[in-house]
């Protein structure tokens, strides 16, 4: 009897191995997921969730001094709104007062702040424009016009690799 | 034989692998490459507005012609023209054409690809197009055009795209 009691409280004792075999492989997966889409130069950029940006075959890469974002609701200028756009046509842009709106005010302190940069790298006639694939050129045209006239004639046209 | 027996089972055990530190590695590799992964591959189209210039052109004469390819989008199709100052009208003309959207209603790329890999041929120094959307014309319309008159396979057309709203 004592010899029994003895057995079963050292089987109770054992401490239980784990099973790492399976977290290995879902590990092992992860990784190299994680290595095939490693990037050394992540930006991270808040944007409307709605937006759904072209794809094409370009392969340059993009500068982001400043970013203009167009999605069906909203004109945003870098992380501020600055135009609503309703019934495709962005609210307070008028075509023959396109000087008169806040969008053309915001990039031509933009353009002033960029002006007094000292950094050669940087493009200062150039705006990175992301913009909804469904919108109509009616729409964007104010946009880039009003960019034109602002001091950025110069853009680059954010899309997606395809 | 017995005695002989009793070491052959000890070799045949089979040892269990020591899995933590690989694991401990793991977690640490896993948020870096979480933090650098990028989902989206963001890359850029150059493009430009036409500006008011106060001063001229000064840049150096070149002796072979250029033409600019124009490229108008529209409801029903795409329009192509050519303009220059070295090239007489006649053959500007024939570099007019129109070609009209496919069956499907989409627009026949392909055929702007050729049409425009043939200008190029004529005039290889050319380099700039300018693309004329009209109201209705989607931005993804926009791109694929510009995708088109810049590149066709690896060969490139034009690499220097203007876009412009309809004058009038």
């Amino acid at each position: 009897m004592a010899l029994g009691r003895s057995r079963r409280r050292s089987r109770q004792t054992d401490i239980p191995k784990l099973q790492l075999t399976s977290m290995m492989d879902m590990f092992t997966i992860l990784l190299i997921f994680l290595l095939v889409s490693f990037s050394k130069d992540v930006v991270t950029m808040k944007i409307d969730g709605k937006i759904q940006l072209p794809k094409s075959a370009a392969q340059a890469d993009y500068q982001d001094t400043v970013r203009l974002v167009v999605s069906e609701n909203t004109v945003w200028l870098g992380s501020q709104a600055v135009a609503k756009v309703q019934g495709g046509r962005v609210v307070g842009l008028d075509p023959e007062n396109l000087e008169g709106s806040v969008l053309y005010q915001r990039l031509k302190e933009c353009k002033s702040a960029i002006s007094r940069s000292q950094d050669p790298a940087v493009d200062k006639d150039l705006v990175l424009f992301l913009c909804d694939k469904r919108l109509s050129f009616k729409t964007i045209n104010g946009i880039i016009k009003t960019a034109g006239m602002a001091g950025f004639p110069n853009f680059q046209f954010g899309v997606l690799k395809q | 034989m017995l005695g002989d027996r009793k070491p052959r089972k000890r070799q045949a055990e089979v040892t269990d692998l020591d899995l933590v530190p690989i694991m401990n590695m793991f977690l640490v590799i896993i948020p870096f490459l979480l933090i650098s992964a990028s989902f989206f591959h963001l890359r850029a189209i150059n493009t430009t507005v036409p500006v008011l210039s106060s001063k001229a052109e000064s840049g150096p004469v070149q002796s072979t012609a250029k033409v600019t390819v124009i490229v108008q989008l529209e409801e029903t199709g795409i329009t192509v023209s050519a303009m220059s100052d070295e090239v007489d009208e006649q053959t500007l003309r024939g570099f007019e054409t129109v070609i009209a959207k496919e069956g499907t209603g989409r627009y026949a790329m392909d055929r702007l690809s050729s049409f425009l890999q043939g200008i190029k041929t004529s005039y290889p120094l050319s380099d700039t197009v300018i693309i004329m959307p009209g109201d209705t014309i989607v931005y993804e319309t926009i791109i694929r055009a510009m995708d088109v008159a810049r590149n066709t396979g690896e060969t490139q057309l034009f690499p220097n795209v203007v876009i412009s709203g309809k004058v009038g």
